[in-house]
């Protein structure tokens, strides 16, 4: 476990940090001309794409949870407590 | 332990931080191309106050209400107010920056479509809010 801990200091101190640190630099360096207006709503309709398909994640596997382990669902088995009263 | 399997649960959970770290990444990265600033933005101050804007440019000329800019030509905003907060916003260039007192706050952008555009105040800043507004002239380049 100290061995795993150790390398993870180790690559943190000698990849992470100095790729973090070279990527925030890029900051400095003067922009080009771009359309604010293309980038950012072009963000924006990628986002919302993004938001709806966790929308459909979420609310598919719960309309999939209430259905599969309903009780009348012919699948349906007792868990071990509902059976024998158990733990 | 559980005796079912979990590989769903993990999938499901996989999805989910996945998709939130493009989120986070797209963002990052999108705030970070629009903030670069040309080389050879012209700075124009801008000055929110109770209740019109003004806007003064690099060879001093001052304007109220109305900006005139050069199509093509980048535009680098440096935004305050002398009062309360304000909140500077060209709805259709999507620029929308705060107007704090005692801070100056920059944003840039490019015209590129000719015409006149509405400016208005995003933040409540009293009784005449709703009428702190200007206009942007965008000139095509002589």
């Amino acid at each position: 476990m100290k061995v795993v801990i150790g390398l993870g200091i180790i690559l943190g101190l000698l990849v992470v940090l100095p790729a973090a640190q070279y990527v925030l630099a890029a900051g400095d360096e003067p922009g080009e001309y771009l359309d604010r207006r293309v980038e950012i709503w072009g963000l924006f309709y990628r986002l919302m794409l993004v938001a709806f398909v966790i929308g459909t994640v979420v609310s598919g596997t719960i309309v999939w949870l209430v259905l599969r382990f309903r009780e009348s669902n012919p699948k349906a088995k007792p868990t071990e407590y509902e059976a024998d009263g158990k733990w | 332990m559980s005796k079912h399997s979990t590989w769903p649960e993990w999938v499901y959970i996989g999805v989910v931080v996945a998709l939130l770290c493009y989120v986070g990444a797209e963002a990052w990265n999108v705030e970070r191309i629009v903030e670069h600033v040309p080389a050879s933005a012209e700075v124009i101050k801008v000055t929110g106050q109770q209740w019109f804007w003004t806007f003064e440019h690099e060879n001093g000329t001052k304007e109220i209400g109305e900006l005139h800019l050069e199509k093509g030509k980048a535009y680098k905003f440096e935004i305050t107010s002398t009062d309360v907060v304000h909140s500077f916003n060209i709805h259709d260039y999507v620029v929308l920056l705060d107007a704090v007192p005692g801070r100056i706050n920059t944003v840039w952008f490019s015209p590129n479509e000719a015409g006149e555009f509405p400016i208005q105040c995003r933040e409540y800043c009293g009784l005449i809010h709703y009428n702190m507004r200007g206009t942007l002239y965008v000139e095509n380049g002589t």
